[in-house]
Order: structure tokens, then C-alpha cells, then sequence
């Protein structure tokens, strides 16, 4: 975006983004193309012939049309209805690359051009591609949960042997939760697959990772899984349960991990490896069983982190959400203040009348790994005896959330809701904790 | 016509986080396999020479040092901000060159899949333009002058059949350490010329005592064409001496590539053209006593071949000192992954191919009397493409634009097609950086004398013979810091013993440790009296052997005789300056000496 001086300059001399300009300033000359630039600004950003950008002060500078740049090929649409594999487009990083408005990485590639980019696909499985929305994926919602999953069972209906779903890296693993509890009993894999580094880049792993994907929605699984790096290497992928993964690093390859469980299996296309790692779902599994599609979601819960100076009123301000799940300290806990220390602020109280009023109120730890446990410490006691949910469970907060948004909605009464929070419905809750 | 460019370490540290620019002598800490693909750029052009280099199945190991790697070189973190300290440094040396620094800083991404980054790209801005330098011979012109990432040491390349993959290993202490890139327009006439403006434009760099020393921290490249010929990049020249002789011989092979291009032409009658015949010839050889053949098939490759029309004869055309036309087809065959080509203009018997192989080849590849042939051994897929990339260049009637390797006799071979401008693209994990006022006063206030001013300086510090010595001498930054540092000691003592004793002393074969501090040392010592000039040569002998300063001067009974002492003895030998100096030569101040007589 340029200064609405320059922008009116161009205009008057039939100039616009990708022409090539000549600029002159105190006797020097550069010409090259005009390249967009992503803030306002009075600086002109010039493609010198030999690639550079340069940008260039547009104060007492000279600018002249040199030569029209071409027009733009118009886009070929992406419609691919064959195929064996289905690739549904999300967005993120996988699918992204360099938007030059903003000079910022956006996801735009589809399923086509993926396949187009990476004719090793084919080589896999024959596929077909679909985008649903091409969104970054902290923007994703509940609403966006539906869609996918309303896409899903819909290539299931199709008689597709497998589903890849691209997504965005930072909260894919809400949405493959998501995808667990509103499509159970599934006959085929669903593979959630993303890149941590953009495939503009040479060295992006969005390859490997959804050629890998590819092969995991042609295998025996038959569970919702995440499919990414295992390590720094370009070498294997781990395919975590939808609801046990989590991504636990910002920029790295290997970022996602599963928690509290082993990843359900290694998997290596190039040496045709399924390694299973923990027991998991398969196709055969499913004799007669029909796909149990349940979509409804309740979008009005909230995910809270406790604190030291956790105020009591922010407790209370949660009194308009129908559902709360707390990331509670340790084994799972809030201040309770149970030796009446004076300087203390319990928050039991408020947790308490959030109950009361018909609220759920979930508990999940910060420590991410182990298993929560209420009768440990007095703190556990009160709030268990105040009807805080989890206590024995061991999921991820993100997944206590995601379970508690799918299971209000359908559900109101506080003890059935519990009743089902508690009972392991996709691997979410594990009976035993595994040496890892 | 020569143009060159000159790659300079700039002394911080690395430009896109804060690791130290170490080179590492010990064991790597860890090991990362990576793989790396071609991509679009913002143009939606796929780079003619990444393209090239992904045909190679390759998989690529890293080497990481704990002490001078972090999550960025391992291409686990997005860079970090330009390092403001190497910007500086690449800008005072700018200005030093008269060049203009740019008014936003946009650092690109230059594509480049040999694994030599662990990102697939070099990141690299231009910070400055239009610049120019004042030579014997004119004006040279400097158009741009960019701030970029080092790559990664290749430390060995493998092809393992088996697995028809090769796999390259890169250290990566090097990678991200800033280079200062010097580009000139092709304005240098000739060898002289070239050696004046190498060597000018490092000392501009060296005088600002900002850049680092040493082996590998300067390599030039340059830019060689001729009247009809191409503009070929010459890569990794890393000696100055080795520039004009490059230059020569690059000008030759395009002169020798002319008349073969010319010959040609006639004799296809005006188009050299032919179309691709690439045959399996695998069952010839079935029989075969060569032993390279053999053991080639014995590991599953297969043999291809191609027939060349008319191009009996010129194949074994000498371009450069043992190089031949053949050569030049056998390096883009190599590109493809194979070990090179035997082609008809090659002795036969070097190979062992007997005469009835031949034959039975000549019926199968349907050869002509002057048609030639050139065969590659290989897994299928790598032969055909290595022929493939044969036939394309024996097909080009002109002198590809290249990018070629320097060879350490002078000659060269070929890398890479010239990258061309689809190579660069936006690195949008950094954003541009506006060259405020602020940020070049800082530079300027900072700047260190620019050469000539330098050049008056040391004029005025020391005889004219040995100012020219200082300039140009590696040293120039140490010995700026001695005489800042030793006030009372005569600048031409410093720079003899930097530029004559230690250079003698090393020719003897005795080699100091720690030139810095032991100069420190010495100096100090001197302007306390301990010595004189005469027995430096001497302490610096012990010192090399382990002593410190003061323990030389006592070992070697080298102190200073001076005052009272030395009245005694001027006394004791009758006043008889000569008999004297010849008896206290190391211990006696001449000087002192003829005042202590009046």
C-alpha cells in the first residue's frame, strides 16, 4: 500500500503494482518493476533486474512508466471430484504462501495446486481435493468445527477410502478433537495434516508431512488422527490421536507431541512404514457399526488459566458462559486457602456459585502430563466436593474444552453432562498411565 | 570485459541471530537429514537453476556446534532482526566506496537447493548503490553492494548406489556469519587492472578493521565476457594471484567454444540442430573386459548412449589446459547425478572397450563416419537424464550463461545455469529496514579514516617505504592499536617489527603463538627501560619457546645497561664506542651511549 500521494501519482501516469518504472534522483537512475508493499508509505519498492528489492524515497524522486507489466493469467478453478483420497483445505501454514499486499505469509494454495506441486501424490493414492475455507487457523471457531466435520461425513458418504484434512498448525488440535466427538465410530481414517514452515521455502516439511497423511488415510486406522514431523529430520511422521495431540513448540518441525499417551503409530511413505506405537482403531474394527454423526456444539464455554492474583471477580465474571473448564495448578487446583492464611485469596467461593447457577465447571493441569487427582491435597477435596468435574482424568486442557463445548451441546443437566465428561469416549481419558 | 564481485566476512556476530561466527575445530554436537524442494517465486517463476539441482535425489546431512548454533541455522526458528552491528560495519565500508546507502532495506531469499542452507535459500539485501572507485585505469563502477548470510561448509558428498540417492554433508558453523558482497560493473580491462581492484577493494575493507582475517574470509567471484561470447560467473576464486589466470583461461574456452559453435553450424548447414536418439545399448556390452563397464552393471546400471552428428573430432577440442569440448558436455551429464561420460574422441583402450564392443556400438547407435557418441553408465532414470542434459547443450548454439566452479590450475568447471532473477523472493519473516538519518550519522560518526586518509596518516608516522608496506599489510589494524597504545615508542619500531623481525624470525622457524598480547607484552616492557631496540629479535626467539617477556630478558641476559652501569663500562673500555657496541650490542642504547661520552 502506498501514500495516497503516490498512489495518485501512479494513477495520473497510468501506472500500476508489477509495471516497470524508472526512478531518478540527484542524476541517478534505477529502473525495475513496482512491487506492492504491505504498511502505507512514500517508499517505493522496486524488482531490480537481477531479483532485488530495493526500496527507494519517493521525496524529490523522478518516476516514469518504462513499460506496462503483463496482464495476469486468469486462476484455473479447482474442482477434482475423483479419487480415492480426499484432501480438504483449511488453510494455514501448509497451504500458504507469500502475500505480497502484505508482505506477510497467507494461506492460499489449494488442494489442486498442492497436488499439481507434488505430483508424488499420486504415486500414494488417486485423490481428490476440495478447499472449504483458507483461513489462519487462530480465526477458526466452533462454527468452522462444523464444517469441516459436515465436509467430512459427506466425502464419507461419498464412499471415500480416506480423509486428509489440512489445517493450520497452532489449532489444529482443537479441531481434530472437535472432529473426534462429533464423528465417532468412523469407518475411515480422518488425517489432520500441517506445516510449520511455509512452502515457499525449500525447506518446507509441508511435503513429507502430507505425502505422509496421503498414505495414513490409505492405512487400516479408522480414528481421527494428527499426522506431523516426529523429529528435526526429514525422516518420519508421527500420527497422534486427534484428541491426545498437541502442538508444543512454536516454530519447529517436530512441534506436536502426544500427551500422555504414545503416538498411535511412525509412518514413513518413502519405505512404506506403519510402525504402530499404541493400539488403535481399525477399519475392521467397525463391522456393522454406521458412522454416529453428532455435530451440535455448544460455542458458550470458556478456558481459564489460574494464577497467582487470580481476582475472585474474574471467576464470577464467568457467570454468562454455560460451561468452564479451569487450567488448574498441579494435580488440579485453584487458591482455596484452606489454612486461612491472611494474605491468601481463595477463589473456591466463586467456583462454587459458577456450580450453583447450573454452570459446568471442568478442571485440567498446567503441567500438561500426568493425571488429576482431587483427593491428594485438601484444595483437590473442596473442590471436588463442590462439584469441579475431571477429577482421575487425564486429558489436555484443550481437549477438556472441546469435549465439555461438544457435550453441552446436547446436554444441560449438570450430572449427566458429568456422567459423560467422565466416561472415555475417543481415547481422551486413559484407564492406565503408560510408562512412557 | 571483467567484472567482479568480493565476498568479505564482516567481524560480528552471525547477521539473523546471536550466535557467535565461530569456526569450530571440534566434534559436532548433533546431526539433522533434511530434504529440500524448487518453489515458485513472487513472480511464479521456477528458478532454471534449482530446478536443475532437485533432478538429483539428494538428501542432505548438517553438522550443529552447540557453541555457535542455535534453532535458526538449524532452520527451526524464524531468523531473528538483522544484526544492527554487521549492518553498520556493511555500511561504513559503503561509504568508503562512495556508494549511496538504499532507503528501505529489503532482505530477500535467493533460492539455493544444494544444501548449502538448511532454509534452501541465502538471505541477502542490498544496502547501497551506485557507488564507484578511483583506479590507475579509471573509474570503476560499483552498482550495488548487498549484506548477506554465509552459507554452509560442504565437508563430503556421496553417492550411494544402492539407494541411487546422494547424500551431501554440510557443517554449520559457518552458516549465517554476514559477508559483505562488492559488486563491479564489467569496467576491468585487464589482468593488471583486475589485480589493482581486487586488491584496492580489500584494503578499503581491511583499513576499517571491522572485517575478519584469515583463510576463507574473503573469496571473489568473477563476471568474464567476450565480444559474442556469454557472461559466465566465476565462483570461489580464493586467491587474489588466481584472478588474472581465471580471467585468461575463461576468455580462451570462450573464444575455443566460438570456433567449435562456428565449425558446427557449417557443417549441420547453418542450424546446429539434431534430434534426441537416446538408446539403451546395455546388450553391447554384455561381453564386455572393461572393468569400469562391468563393475557398473554388476551393481544393476545400465549403459546409454547417444549418437552426436557430425561431432567426430570436435569433442576432444581443448578449451583450457585439459579441457575439452567433451568436458563441457561431460559437466552437465554430471549434473544429472552420473560420474561423467566416455565419449568417441577418448582413447578406447583407457577403458578397455575392445574394438568389437565398439563395432557392435557403432551398429547400434546407427553411427555415421563423422558422427561421435558419448555413453554414461547408470541406474536408467539418472542415464537418460544425464544424456538428456548432453544432448541439450551439444544442441545450444551460443555460449550458455553459467555459473562455474574455480579449479585450484586456473580452469573451470561448470555448476549451474545462471540464476536468474526468478532465484530471489521476499524474506517475509524480517521486515524492511528504513536507512534513517539517524542510523547513517551513527555510521558516519563511527567511520573509521577512510584508505587515503589513512595512507596521510602513516606518512606522517614512518618513512614512505614502509607507509606503503603498512598499508597494504595485514597487520595495519595491530599495529594501529600498538601506537595508539605505546606512545613513547617510535612508530617505524612497531611496524619493523611487525612487518621485518616476525617475518625473519618466522623464516628461521620460529613461529609466535599470540602476536597480539606478546607485542603488548614486549612494548610495555621496552617503554620501561628492561631492553633495547637491538634485542627484540632475540626475545621474541625465547618467547617463542615458552618464556614470557621479563624471563627472555633475564634467560638471555638481554637487560638494558643503562646509567651508572653503563658509565663503568664506558670507563672500563677507554670510552671506545665501537669496542663497545661490538662487546653490548644487545644490551646497550647507542644513543645513550655517545651522550653518556660528551
Amino acid at each position: 500500500m502506498y501514500s495516497s500521494a503516490l498512489e495518485s501519482e501512479f494513477k495520473k501516469k497510468g501506472i500500476v503494482i508489477g509495471d516497470r518504472i524508472r526512478v531518478e534522483k540527484d542524476g541517478k537512475s534505477n529502473e525495475g518493476l513496482l512491487m506492492p508493499r504491505a504498511s502505507e508509505s512514500d517508499i517505493l519498492v522496486i524488482k531490480l533486474d537481477n531479483g532485488y528489492n530495493v526500496g527507494f524515497s519517493s521525496k524529490g524522486t523522478e518516476i516514469s512508466l518504462v513499460k506496462k507489466g503483463p496482464k495476469k493469467a486468469p486462476e484455473i478453478p479447482c474442482h477434482d471430484l475423483k479419487g480415492d483420497i480426499s484432501i480438504l483445505g483449511c488453510g494455514g501454514t501448509i497451504s500458504s504462501k507469500v502475500e505480497y499486499t502484505t508482505g506477510a505469509v497467507y494461506p492460499a494454495i489449494s488442494p489442486c495446486e498442492l497436488k499439481k506441486a507434488f505430483p508424488e501424490i499420486e504415486k500414494i493414492s488417486t485423490i481428490r481435493a476440495n478447499q472449504i475455507f483458507a483461513l489462519l487457523s487462530e480465526d477458526m471457531n466452533s462454527d468452522h468445527w462444523q464444517i469441516a466435520a459436515e465436509a467430512i461425513k459427506n466425502e464419507i458418504a461419498d464412499g471415500v477410502k480416506g480423509v486428509v484434512v489440512m489445517h493450520g498448525t497452532d489449532t489444529m488440535t482443537y479441531t481434530s478433537a472437535a472432529i473426534s466427538f462429533m464423528l465417532q465410530d468412523l469407518p475411515i481414517p480422518v488425517v489432520f495434516v500441517g506445516a510449520q514452515r511455509s512452502s515457499d521455502r525449500p525447506s518446507s516439511e509441508n511435503e513429507m508431512n502430507l505425502l505422509n497423511s496421503v498414505y495414513a488415510a490409505k492405512s487400516e486406522l479408522a480414528e481421527v488422527a494428527v499426522c506431523m514431523h516426529a523429529t528435526t529430520n526429514d525422516d518420519f511422521c508421527y500420527l497422534h490421536r486427534g484428541v491426545r495431540a498437541r502442538k508444543m513448540h512454536t516454530s519447529a518441525r517436530a512441534a506436536f507431541q502426544s500427551i500422555n499417551s504414545p503416538p498411535l503409530a511412525a509412518i514413513d511413505y518413502r519405505s512404506k512404514m506403519l510402525k504402530p506405537l499404541s493400539q488403535f482403531r481399525k477399519r475392521s474394527d467397525n463391522g456393522n457399526k454406521k458412522l454416529k454423526a453428532d455435530l451440535k456444539i455448544n460455542d458458550n464455554v470458556s478456558l481459564i488459566y489460574v494464577h497467582p492474583n487470580i481476582k475472585p471477580k474474574l471467576i464470577s465474571s464467568l457467570s454468562d458462559y454455560d460451561g468452564v473448564v479451569l487450567v488448574g495448578t498441579g494435580l488440579g487446583h485453584v487458591p482455596t486457602n484452606p489454612f486461612g492464611d491472611k494474605n491468601a485469596k481463595p477463589v473456591l467461593r466463586e467456583v462454587e456459585q459458577l456450580i450453583q447457577s447450573g454452570i459446568s465447571v471442568v478442571m485440567s493441569s498446567q503441567t500438561l502430563y500426568g493425571r488429576l487427582n482431587f483427593n491428594i491435597y485438601t484444595a483437590g477435596r473442596l473442590l471436588g466436593d463442590i462439584g469441579v468435574m475431571g477429577n482421575g482424568a487425564d486429558w489436555t486442557p484443550e481437549t477438556a474444552f472441546v469435549k465439555l463445548s461438544w457435550v453441552l451441546g446436547h446436554e444441560k443437566d449438570q450430572k449427566k453432562v458429568a456422567k459423560e465428561m467422565m466416561t472415555n469416549m475417543v481415547g481422551e481419558i486413559s484407564e492406565r498411565s503408560v510408562i512412557l | 570485459m571483467i567484472g567482479i564481485e568480493i565476498h568479505q566476512r564482516i567481524d560480528s556476530c552471525k547477521l539473523f541471530c546471536n550466535c557467535p561466527s565461530l569456526i569450530m575445530e571440534n566434534e559436532s554436537d548433533a546431526k539433522l537429514t533434511r530434504r529440500l524442494h524448487p518453489v515458485y517465486s513472487e513472480l511464479g517463476e521456477v528458478d532454471v537453476a534449482s530446478k536443475r539441482e532437485f533432478e538429483r535425489e539428494r538428501t542432505f546431512e548438517y553438522l550443529a556446534y552447540k557453541e555457535c548454533n542455535c534453532l535458526v541455522e538449524a532452520d527451526e526458528e524464524p531468523p531473528h532482526f538483522m544484526n544492527p552491528d554487521a549492518l553498520g560495519i556493511a555500511l561504513e565500508i559503503a561509504m568508503h566506496l562512495n556508494c549511496k546507502p538504499v532507503d528501505e532495506i529489503h532482505i530477500m531469499r535467493k533460492i539455493i537447493i544444494d544444501g548449502s542452507n538448511t532454509s534452501g535459500f541465502q538471505r541477502t539485501a542490498i544496502i547501497a548503490m551506485n557507488g564507484e572507485l578511483k583506479t590507475a585505469k579509471g573509474l570503476v563502477r560499483i552498482p550495488q553492494i548487498s549484506i548477506e548470510e554465509e552459507s554452509a561448509g560442504i565437508v563430503e558428498s556421496k553417492d550411494n548406489s544402492q539407494s541411487k540417492q546422494n547424500t551431501s554433508t554440510f557443517r554449520l558453523d559457518r552458516l549465517g556469519i554476514p559477508l559483505i558482497e562488492i559488486t563491479t560493473d564489467p569496467d576491468i580491462k585487464d589482468k593488471e587492472h583486475l589485480h589493482e581492484v581486487a586488491e584496492k577493494i580489500g584494503m578499503i575493507m581491511r583499513a576499517t578493521g571491522k572485517v575478519a582475517r584469515g583463510l576463507g574470509t574473503i573469496r571473489q567471484d568473477l563476471n568474464v565476457s567476450i565480444e559474442g561470447g556469454a557472461r559466465v560467473e566465476i565462483k570461489g576464486a580464493q586467491e587474489l594471484k588466481m584472478l588474472p589466470v581465471l580471467a585468461e583461461l575463461e576468455e580462451n574456452r570462450q573464444r575455443g567454444l566460438l570456433a567449435i559453435i562456428s565449425e558446427l553450424t557449417k557443417k549441420f548447414k547453418g542450424k546446429l540442430y539434431f534430434e534426441k536418439e537416446i538408446t539403451d545399448v546395455t546388450e553391447v556390452f554384455s561381453e564386455t573386459q572393461s572393468k569400469m563397464i562391468r563393475a557398473g552393471l554388476d551393481s544393476g546400471a545400465k549403459v546409454f548412449g547417444i549418437r552426436l552428428p557430425h561431432h567426430s573430432g570436435f569433442l576432444g577440442k581443448e578449451l583450457q589446459p585439459n579441457k575439452r569440448y567433451g568436458t563441457e558436455l561431460s559437466d552437465y551429464a554430471k549434473s544429472a547425478g552420473v560420474k561423467g561420460i566416455i565419449h568417441s574422441d577418448e582413447e578406447m583402450g583407457k577403458y578397455s572397450i575392445s574394438s568389437s564392443d565398439l563395432s557392435k556400438l557403432w551398429e547400434k547407435l546407427k553411427m555415421k563416419e563423422d558422427d561421435a557418441f558419448a555413453l554414461v553408465v547408470a541406474e536408467e532414470k539418472t542415464a537418460i537424464k544425464a544424456l538428456e542434459n548432453v544432448w541439450a547443450r551439444a544442441t545450444t548454439d551460443f555460449i550458455p550463461n553459467e555459473t562455474r566452479r574455480a579449479n585450484p590450475d586456473g580452469t573451470t568447471s561448470y555448476m549451474r545455469p545462471m540464476p536468474g532473477r526468478a532465484r530471489l523472493y521476499p524474506e517475509t519473516d524480517v521486515p524492511p529496514i528504513r536507512v534513517t538519518d539517524e542510523l547513517i550519522s551513527s555510521v558516519e560518526s563511527g567511520k573509521s579514516d577512510s584508505l587515503d586518509e589513512k595512507r596521510k596518516k602513516l606518512q606522517k608516522m614512518l618513512n614512505s617505504e614502509m607507509a606503503e608496506v603498512m598499508i597494504k599489510s595485514r597487520n595495519l589494524p595491530l599495529f594501529e592499536k600498538l601506537t595508539a597504545r605505546f606512545k613513547k615508542t617510535e612508530p617505524m619500531l612497531i611496524a619493523s617489527t611487525l612487518e621485518n623481525t616476525l617475518v625473519s624470525l618466522r623464516r628461521e622457524g620460529f613461529e609466535l603463538k599470540d602476536v597480539p598480547s606478546t607485542l603488548d607484552d614486549l612494548f610495555s616492557n621496552y617503554e620501561s627501560g628492561l631492553f633495547v631496540k637491538s634485542a627484540i629479535s632475540e626475545i621474541l626467539k625465547l618467547v617463542t619457546k615458552g618464556a614470557s617477556v621479563q624471563s627472555a630478558v633475564k634467560e638471555g641476559k638481554l637487560q638494558r645497561i643503562t646509567g651508572k652501569e653503563l658509565q663503568k663500562i664506558a670507563k672500563e673500555n677507554g670510552n671506545d664506542l665501537q669496542k663497545i657496541m661490538q662487546k653490548y650490542r644487545l644490551n646497550v642504547d647507542p644513543s645513550e651511549l655517545s651522550k653518556s661520552k660528551k
